[in-house]
């Protein structure tokens, strides 16, 4: 149970985009091709290593539909990071994605990293969204950018620990007051207590001498 | 402090003129008509102080009297609305407005006027919770820095809650920061942590998504902060709010539960239950309430989430992994065995806990199983001295707590039956002092049930013996098989050894003679024994029987047994329950019963349907039925969600039960238990069986000739006579069946006939469609059987045709003979002539030839070789 730090994520974006899918192929390593519909919230937990320190991922997997989109609300605030996600079969999740944005802009606190996810890149023959657009869309809003695939497990594990390092290099620069637990992150028993003092020496990152 | 001066001061002013103001409880008008008055100076009045001293009366004028309440309902809202809306900076009219709509939101006790009006704090209640963005408005105000705003706001929520709940958690969720704001709260100042907790208690309550926003937030840590910091069990009541808020957090939520177990961990909440040394001792009200409140946070998990998740089983069993890996069943025994000083609804609570962290779990299963208890002195293994609790306690709860850990422990658990009974053997009479029971292995502790006097103490605790020994039966083919094989030592000296089967049917037999004697002594304490000793051997017998012919052979091997439960099943004295489970164990001695001739299904099918007949018999199961849909329908469940209103009384049961002797109503629970999910479907499986190989034994009677039209040809080689007295045998066969088939044919239309007559009785409403069904059965089985007979009779027929032709060919046969004889014999006569004719050829002829000179001998030598010659060629 010990971690250095807890980071609490998001899923958000449309309705059957497959965020329920993402999160099962990344904390159980499964697929599930017929997943029922997600009635309010669900919960999921991994533990990742960065920078050789143990890091706890709570994963709130929200539901996508419009009618639990004031229950999902609730979420935004206490989440440090959420994982934006669209299908690139269907180019009305893509369309959206301003709308969820705009949620999460409204709600969530400004420093929350937000890691967009074109999903079921597997599915290469049925596109109705180029990469390029993903790309483009991503760097209009300061979004990192990923296209993935739940069923084939492409580069979920990579948009879950690439997410949680931005993050923590946040830690590191010192952006967040991590005693204030609202910004979804929590300094835990395993870890250093405060801004990392490398004990190995390995923290390649800028931290480590700021206070 | 200040603040409750304020309010007295308040309320005498507000008494003087209210008192002025509504001398005469009948004028409703003026009493509106002052309400105007006072909204309108509070909405529109000019001067400050006047529009603060409007609003203090209000106040108190509606904290005072419910006509008041209904006044203010109508009109006053959408004025102190307005208040709390526009004038933030007065505080003083922002508390003022709040701590009126408090007032106005709590039912007053000494209602003036009639009860059976609408009450007005219900009616405010729903006004309030329909004001547009009333709620958000009032969330806004825990921003506020005054202390008392935040306060009363709360108190206001948590007033709400009570008659408007739904309203408010819907509108709670649709507020994105709602949760947020009020889980805030759990950091402030000690009282408002304390509102804070009551509201989240209550907004919690079945609504699982406010569940897991509060979980989001980070709940669970903040409220095992909270109880720690309050001295955990020893703490006050403020552990005990944790606590039922953390158990409206768990109850029904898997993924609530993975949060706790994957992030936050179960040590905080073992740690409760950890008791302090110093205070091991001492249970005070409130801490046993603490602590059961923790063990009920213990039984969530060990539930898991709802029944109908599909990852429910893998949750619960996750669940009891981490429980025991922190340990948690040293602290279980501790509160349920080991501890002489803790109340007895927390060492039952504790027990049951012990069971479900077990059940059906490998690895604990084995934990428990080698778990030993004591210094190193006085050691014990940990089953043994439950097992104690269950033969000992003076107390029914106890005692079925303590059965449930075997309950538990016997789920699918093979080996550990198989462990529990390979100690079953009977120990020397010479050791069978009460004393000696710590180092007796546990087999021999159970038999010791069974081998001591016929006391009603003694009865009792066989039967309690019972309870655990058909827990270590239940679907194990071997160790019934071995109890089967148990021999005890005799009651009385000069008697042989009785088997463990002979013995639990004497204390049957001798439990039902209990009443009989208490009815006739008031003084000796009334026990349950008809109520409930008798079911519980029952049930170890329906157990034991089940799919092992060798038990009901050895049960039907003494003719007593079967006659004592025919008894039992057609007496009017026991209940229902009673004449219900011995049907079921008759029924059992026809679907397990491997006899052949004397003793087999059949007999015992005509003994029911003579002794008992088959409508009472099968109407058994249906009383049965229905009197288990009523006693879980009378009983609460056992699992009572604790809240601050029910705890208390709860535990004042407890504590009574400790002084009072066991009353009748305490085999409520016993059978309860008895009738268990498990037991009940079992039975009704048993139920659709019996129903099924009874009808199989009416309309398919095993034939004790099978007619085999091959058969019934003449063997080639076969002697007629053996032939004729081989189907002469098959014919009696056919006939002795067919005669018993005759008598239960009777005992059918007698019984129809009976049913028929009985049908505009009394008799008719007891079951009507079920019954009507039943006779359809048995009609049609009847009709089955009036075919069979049928067939059987034309066969006969045939049969005796089939004799007749043939007698009549061996007649016409022997004539045949005869007229041959007769024909052979004509014949012979005619050789005979002709042999006599030839004879005197050959004399004339040979005495010719003499007189030629002729050697007649040698010529007729001649011949006879010639004609042996040619005899032998044509033969």
């Amino acid at each position: 149970m010990s971690y250095a730090y807890l980071f609490k994520y998001i899923i958000i974006g449309d309705t059957g985009v497959g965020k329920s899918c993402l999160l099962l192929q990344f904390t159980d390593k499964r697929f599930q091709p017929v997943h029922d519909l997600t009635i309010g919230v669900e919960f999921g937990a991994r533990m990742i290593t960065i920078d050789n320190k143990p890091i706890k991922l709570q994963i709130w997997d929200t539901a996508g539909q419009e009618s639990f989109r004031s229950i999902t609300r609730s979420y935004y605030r206490g989440a440090a990071g959420a994982l934006l996600v669209y299908d690139i079969t269907r180019r009305e999740t893509f369309n959206h994605l301003a709308s969820w944005l705009e949620d999460a802009r409204q709600h969530a606190n400004a420093n929350m990293t937000i890691m967009l996810i074109g999903n079921k890149c597997d599915l290469a023959h049925r596109r109705a969204v180029s990469t390029e657009e993903g790309e483009q869309f991503a760097k209009e809003h300061g979004l990192i950018f990923m296209e993935a695939s739940a069923k084939t497990a492409q580069n979920v594990e990579e948009a879950f620990i690439s997410t949680a390092a931005t993050i923590y290099k946040k830690i590191q620069e010192g952006v967040f007051d991590v005693s204030n637990e609202s910004y979804g992150i929590k300094v835990g028993y395993g870890g250093i207590p405060g801004p990392s003092v490398g004990r190995d020496g390995s923290s390649s990152q800028a931290g480590g001498c700021c206070s | 402090m200040d603040f409750k001066l304020g309010r007295i001061n308040l309320k005498g002013v507000a008494q003087g003129v209210g008192g002025f103001v509504f001398g005469n409880e009948d004028s409703y008008k003026n009493e509106d008509s002052y309400m105007e008055r006072l909204l309108d100076r509070i909405s529109n009045g000019v001067l400050a102080d006047d529009r603060r001293a409007a609003m203090a009366e209000l106040q108190s004028l509606v904290a005072e009297t419910s006509s008041a309440q209904l006044a203010f309902g109508a009109m006053g809202f959408p004025v102190l609305m307005s208040v709390l809306k526009e004038e933030r900076d007065d505080v003083e009219m922002v508390r003022g407005a709040l701590e009126t709509m408090v007032g106005a939101l709590t039912p007053l006790s000494s209602a003036h006027g009639p009860k059976t009006e609408v009450q007005p704090a219900l009616l405010n209640s729903d006004l309030l919770s329909r004001e547009p963005d009333g709620i958000s408005l009032l969330l806004s105000l825990l921003g506020e820095e005054d202390f008392y705003v935040r306060y009363y706001t709360l108190q206001l929520l948590t007033a709400l809650c009570s008659h408007s709940l739904n309203r408010l958690q819907e509108a709670i969720l649709a507020i994105p920061r709602g949760i947020t704001c009020l889980m805030d709260m759990l950091m402030d100042r000690e009282v408002i942590r304390n509102e804070a907790l009551l509201l989240l208690t209550y907004l919690t309550r079945e609504a699982e998504e406010i569940q897991k926003i509060l979980v989001f937030e980070g709940a669970f840590e903040k409220i095992f902060s909270i109880i720690k910091e309050e001295g955990g069990s020893e703490g006050g009541v403020v552990v005990q709010d944790c606590l039922e808020l953390l158990n409206n957090l768990l109850r029904n939520n898997a993924s609530n539960q993975i949060l706790l177990r994957e992030t936050v961990g179960c040590e905080s909440l073992i740690s409760i239950l950890k008791l302090r040394k110093g205070s091991a001792y001492s249970f005070t009200q409130q801490k046993t309430i603490n602590l059961l409140s923790a063990l009920e946070t213990m039984e969530l998990l060990l539930m898991g989430g709802p029944e109908t998740e599909p990852g429910k089983e893998s949750n619960r069993l996750s669940n009891q992994t981490i429980l025991s890996q922190k340990k948690v069943l040293d602290h279980l025994l501790m509160l349920g065995v080991e501890s002489k000083w803790a109340p007895i609804p927390l060492r039952c609570s504790a027990l049951r806990c012990i069971g479900n962290l077990v059940i059906k779990h490998q690895q604990n299963l084995d934990l428990l199983a080698n778990k030993v208890l004591g210094d190193e002195a006085h050691t014990e293994p940990a089953l043994n001295s439950i097992l104690q609790i269950v033969l000992r306690t003076s107390d029914v709860e106890e005692f079925l707590a303590a059965e449930y850990v075997f309950k538990c422990f016997c789920e699918k658990n093979a080996d550990g039956q198989a462990m529990l009974a390979s100690t079953m053997y009977p120990l020397p009479a010479s050791n069978s002092t009460r004393d000696e029971d710590v180092n007796m292995p546990f087999g021999s502790m159970l038999l010791r049930g069974f081998i001591l006097s016929d006391t009603l103490q003694d009865i009792e605790t066989c039967c309690r013996a019972a309870s655990v020994l058909s827990h270590v039966l239940k679907d194990n083919l071997q160790c019934k098989e071995r109890m089967l094989k148990i021999e005890l030592e005799p009651l009385t000296p000069n008697l042989g050894a009785e088997s463990l089967l002979h013995r639990i049917m004497r204390y049957l037999i001798l439990s039902s003679s209990v009443k009989k004697v208490d009815s006739n002594d008031q003084k000796e304490r009334t026990l349950v024994g008809d109520q409930y000793f008798q079911p519980v051997i029952l049930r170890l017998l329906i157990i034991w029987f089940s799919d092992c012919p060798s038990v009901v052979q050895a049960f039907l091997d003494s003719p007593g047994h079967l006659t004592f439960v025919l008894e039992l099943v057609s007496s009017q004295s026991v209940s229902v329950y009673i004449r219900g489970l011995a049907a079921v164990l008759l029924g059992e001695c026809v679907i397990y019963n491997s006899f052949d001739g004397e003793r087999d299904a059949f007999s015992v099918v005509d003994t029911i349907s003579q002794k008992i007949g088959l409508k009472t018999y099968f109407l058994r199961f249906e009383e049965l039925q229905k009197s288990i849909y009523f006693i879980s329908a009378v009983c609460p469940p056992h699992r009572r969600t604790l809240t601050r209103s029910n705890t208390a009384s709860m535990i004042e049961i407890g504590e009574e039960d400790q002084t009072k002797e066991i009353d009748q109503k305490s085999d409520q629970p016993v059978l309860m238990s008895i009738f268990s999910g498990h037991f009940v479907n079992f039975v009704k499986k048993l139920e659709l069986e019996i129903r099924e190989s009874i009808m199989d034994v009416f309309s398919h009677p095993k034939s004790k000739v099978s007619a085999v039209p091959a058969e019934l040809q003449q063997k080639e080689g076969e002697g007629d006579a053996d032939y004729i007295k081989r189907l002469k045998s098959f014919v009696e066969k056919q006939c002795h069946e067919m005669q018993d088939l005759l008598a239960r044919n009777a005992t059918l239309a007698e019984y129809l006939t009976k049913t028929g007559g009985v049908a505009s009785g009394s008799d008719r409403n007891v079951g009507g469609g079920h019954e009507r069904e039943q006779s359809e059965r048995l009609q049609q089985a009847l009709q089955e059987a009036i075919q069979r007979i049928e067939s059987l009779e034309s066969e006969k027929a045939k049969i005796q045709n089939d004799l007749e032709s043939l007698s009549a060919a061996y007649n016409s046969l022997e004539q045949a003979s005869e007229e041959r004889q007769k024909e052979s014999d004509v014949e012979l006569n005619d050789l005979l002539v002709c042999l006599g004719q030839e004879q005197s050829k050959v004399e004339k002829l040979s005495a010719r030839l003499a007189e030629l000179g002729e050697d007649v001998d040698s010529l007729l030598e001649g011949i006879e070789l010639q004609e042996g010659a040619e005899a032998e060629d044509e033969d």
